[in-house]
């Protein structure tokens, strides 16, 4: 009596049926109602036989079974009823379905061999079914239809489990659509979308899903110091609630510098740099920031050789440069404590040393970077992650690209050591597993463009720093800009609107049907709808996102507070 | 079972047949009219009429060039004429046991059989019976008036329809019409031009 129902639903909101096509040119639809009642980006489903099909509408067209009857407006000749009749039969709108996955769905439920299906099933003789990248098509005129709530939920995950965060909506129905988060954080991931499109909101949403969801430890570099502490957007002026405001324990914002302020309050602790922390790797990763030369690294060596790893870059800074003395005969020597002294003695070349030392003026200047910090601020980050807190860095006024790539790969090089040592323990003697950390990385292209992605830790960490436990959540504008070899590593994507076709090109590298998701990416409808794609979505889906306002807070936390009360009421009653 | 007679067989074949009848029977039958040929055991043949003729005799060609003619000679003329009015039906079906089929019959009808005019609810049965097979047979004749029997046919068996409450049936039967001959765009657009003088849906 049931599967009766839910034919005669489906029958309803049938919207076409199978006319044609492929796994490698997608399936055509025949539309049987109006074409403006379905959007590109639909998520449908096509039950045939045994199985349900799942895929996405990535093009609409209008066909005619004759150019004429197209050609001609008869509705002009014929009364207008004739006309539809006629319209019906010879003009139509075929659907070009891209199919994703496939799901058994067993023999017909009133069927004995249905009892069969699902007592094999019980008894573990055969899989449970799951969703399966297509692999076979449906049968011509199989009905199609818009999906409804359960099939979205039965795809992305229930929204009212644990770990199934909704990250939005579909676009025609508004049926809820989870982000696994658990699948977000095993590997590396990335939101995209040009400027305005709305990332910053869109990443806090993940952000505040994450915290709250509390598997794995975040770190995010904010450079504009946008998460921290309340904020007001940009474009409408209206107030923007930050991470740490809502999850005040679980949060520690860190400014960067002695007596930093961010957006006008007081962080939980400051980071300054030692200088022994800096390494030679850490500046070479400056050369296209500072236009070092080529001689960079030799002299660098040098310096460690002279100095030791710790020591070199402080003693480098001491030296003055271009300070001259009279020998005994009169002529002008380098002075002792002067770069040429030092390179003489060392056999390196006193011109390249001199360069470099000027240039590196700019790192010797930064504030945060002192011979003896306060405290050992680094070594407190990674204790608060590994506690299970989350830690935001906020850079403060030091804003420019020199500090954000000093400071985020030297931290990182810090935390990476500190994750494979731990992950190594465990492996080896047993002790406690490390807990996950994603590293939010804001403006990445910074740090993994081409030229840079070899000498930077992220690179390493987004290639196979998942075994170690850390993986990077990459917010950028410019994709294009991203090593190829890192971006081919993302697994969940999630973007905005994107314009450029190198961007696109980008976002969708190394996934299949990119065809059809490259126009649905160029035509998402600005700061409301992102595309989500890669290995940690089931498939790929635009969806209208979630609004980051009170009613998501209340939404978020609200499900904590109602389990709390719950426990409460029990305890109340005695039990 | 209708009893209207309307003539007598005059030469058949499977897919068509002539009949014959007097100036005074002709008031009744109308071009696009469902009739019948009622023969053994509830054999019946039905058929469309394609075309009246009426054909000239010696008298009538001596008529048309006198002068003052009298209308008694006209009326003796019409009344008395030696040939008949001819009547060329397409054959659409045939009743058989009882049942409708939309299919050329087994054997045609055989001379000076009697022809009846179909009662409107002959026709509601025979239209109704089946998913519209006889408009195949229209379709085929070429070299007919295809649109226009079409719309005579169907103006009347809407009205058929209609008096018995079902307002459908015109609808359906273009919409058939327009799947038949979508492949053929200046047929399809002269029966529908037709059929807009004709029926209102």
């Amino acid at each position: 009596m049931s599967n009766q129902h839910s034919t005669i639903n489906n029958q309803q909101s049938a919207i076409g049926f199978v006319v044609g096509g492929g796994l490698k040119e997608n399936l055509r639809v025949r539309l049987t109602v109006p074409s403006q009642s379905v959007q590109e980006g639909a998520f449908v489903v096509v039950e045939s036989g045994e199985w349900l099909f799942y895929g996405l509408v990535t093009d609409l067209q209008l066909g005619a079974t004759d150019p004429r009857f197209a050609d001609e407006q008869s509705e002009t000749r014929l009364p207008v009823d004739l006309a539809r009749l006629l319209h019906g039969q010879t003009l139509y709108t075929n659907l070009e379905l891209l199919p994703a996955l496939m799901l058994e769905r067993g023999p017909d439920p009133v069927s004995p061999a249905y009892q069969m299906w699902a007592d094999e099933i019980a008894q573990g003789l055969r899989p449970a079914p799951r969703p399966l990248p297509v692999k076979t098509i449906p049968a011509h005129h199989t009905p199609v239809r818009l999906a409804a709530p359960g099939d979205i939920a039965e795809i992305f995950g229930k929204p009212e489990e644990s770990g199934n965060f909704p990250i939005g909506y579909t676009r025609e129905q508004g049926h809820s659509v989870c982000l696994n988060l658990d699948k977000f954080v095993q590997r590396s991931s990335g939101v995209f979308g040009a400027t305005g499109t709305g990332k910053s909101f869109l990443t806090r949403l993940v952000l505040a899903g994450l915290i709250h969801f509390n598997r794995a430890s975040v770190l995010i570099f904010d450079m504009h110091n946008e998460y921290g502490f309340d904020d007001t957007a940009s474009d409408t002026g209206e107030r923007v609630t930050g991470l740490k405001a809502k999850f005040p324990s679980r949060v520690r914002v860190v400014g960067l510098g002695q007596g930093a302020q961010i957006r006008g309050q007081t962080p939980d602790f400051n980071l300054e740099i030692a200088m022994r922390d800096i390494q030679p790797e850490d500046i070479d990763l400056l050369t296209r920031e500072l236009n070092l030369k080529e001689t960079t690294p030799t002299t660098l060596e040098a310096l460690v050789n002279s100095f030791g790893r710790e020591r070199w870059f402080s003693a480098f800074r001491e030296m003055v440069n271009g300070a001259l003395v009279e020998d005994e005969n009169g002529k002008k020597v380098p002075a002792p404590g002067s770069v040429a002294f030092w390179a003489n003695d060392a056999g390196v070349n006193v011109m390249a040393a001199e360069g470099l030392h000027s240039k590196l003026g700019r790192v010797f200047r930064l504030t945060y970077v002192v011979e003896t910090p306060a405290s050992d601020s680094i070594s407190e980050i990674i204790k608060a992650l590994e506690a299970g807190q989350h830690v935001i860095l906020s850079f403060g006024k030091h804003e420019s690209d020199l500090d954000y790539l000093l400071v985020s790969n030297l931290l990182t090089r810090r935390i990476r050591q500190a994750w494979e040592k731990r992950t190594n323990d465990f492996r080896a003697s047993g002790q406690a597993e490390p807990r996950p950390l994603l590293i939010v990385l804001e403006e990445a292209h910074k740090l993994l463009n081409r030229e840079m992605a070899a000498q930077t830790t992220f690179s390493t960490i987004a290639r196979e720093l998942r075994k170690y436990y850390v993986t990077l959540l990459i917010i950028d504008q410019r994709p294009s800009q991203i090593y190829d070899e890192v971006m081919s590593q993302l697994g969940t994507r999630i973007s905005g609107w994107l314009g450029d076709e190198d961007d696109i090109r980008a976002v969708l590298s190394g996934l299949s049907g990119r065809e059809a998701l490259r126009g649905m990416l160029a035509r998402l409808q600005p700061k409301e709808e992102v595309l989500l794609l890669g290995w940690g979505v089931p498939m790929p889906l635009p969806v209208r996102s979630r609004r980051y306002d009170d009613q998501f807070w209340k939404e978020l936390l609200g499900k904590r507070e109602s389990t709390r009360s719950e426990s409460q009421i029990l305890k109340e009653l005695g039990f | 079972m209708t009893t209207i007679e309307i003539g007598r067989m005059l030469r058949a074949g499977t897919s068509g047949f002539v009949v014959g009848c007097r100036v005074s029977q002709l008031n009744l039958p109308s071009f696009g009219a469902l009739v019948s040929v009622p023969l053994e055991d509830g054999y019946q043949i039905y058929g469309l009429i394609q075309d009246i003729h009426i054909d000239d005799d010696g008298l009538v060609r001596q008529l048309v060039t006198a002068d003052g003619v009298d209308a008694a000679v006209i009326a003796d003329n019409r009344l008395n004429r030696n040939v008949p009015v001819e009547m060329s039906v397409l054959t659409v079906g045939y009743q058989q046991d009882g049942r409708i089929y939309h299919l050329l019959p087994p054997r045609p009808p055989l001379s000076l059989d009697m022809i009846y005019l179909c009662s409107a609810e002959d026709l509601r049965r025979f239209t109704r019976a089946g998913r519209f097979g006889y408009l195949r047979h229209i379709l085929r004749a070429k070299d007919l008036p295809v649109g226009e029997l079409l719309a005579a046919h169907l103006q009347q068996s809407d009205q058929a329809h209609r008096a018995a409450g079902n307002s459908d049936w015109a609808a359906a039967a273009a919409q058939e019409l327009i799947t038949l001959l979508r492949d053929d765009y200046p047929v399809l657009m002269s029966v529908l031009s037709a059929l807009s003088d004709a029926i209102e849906l």
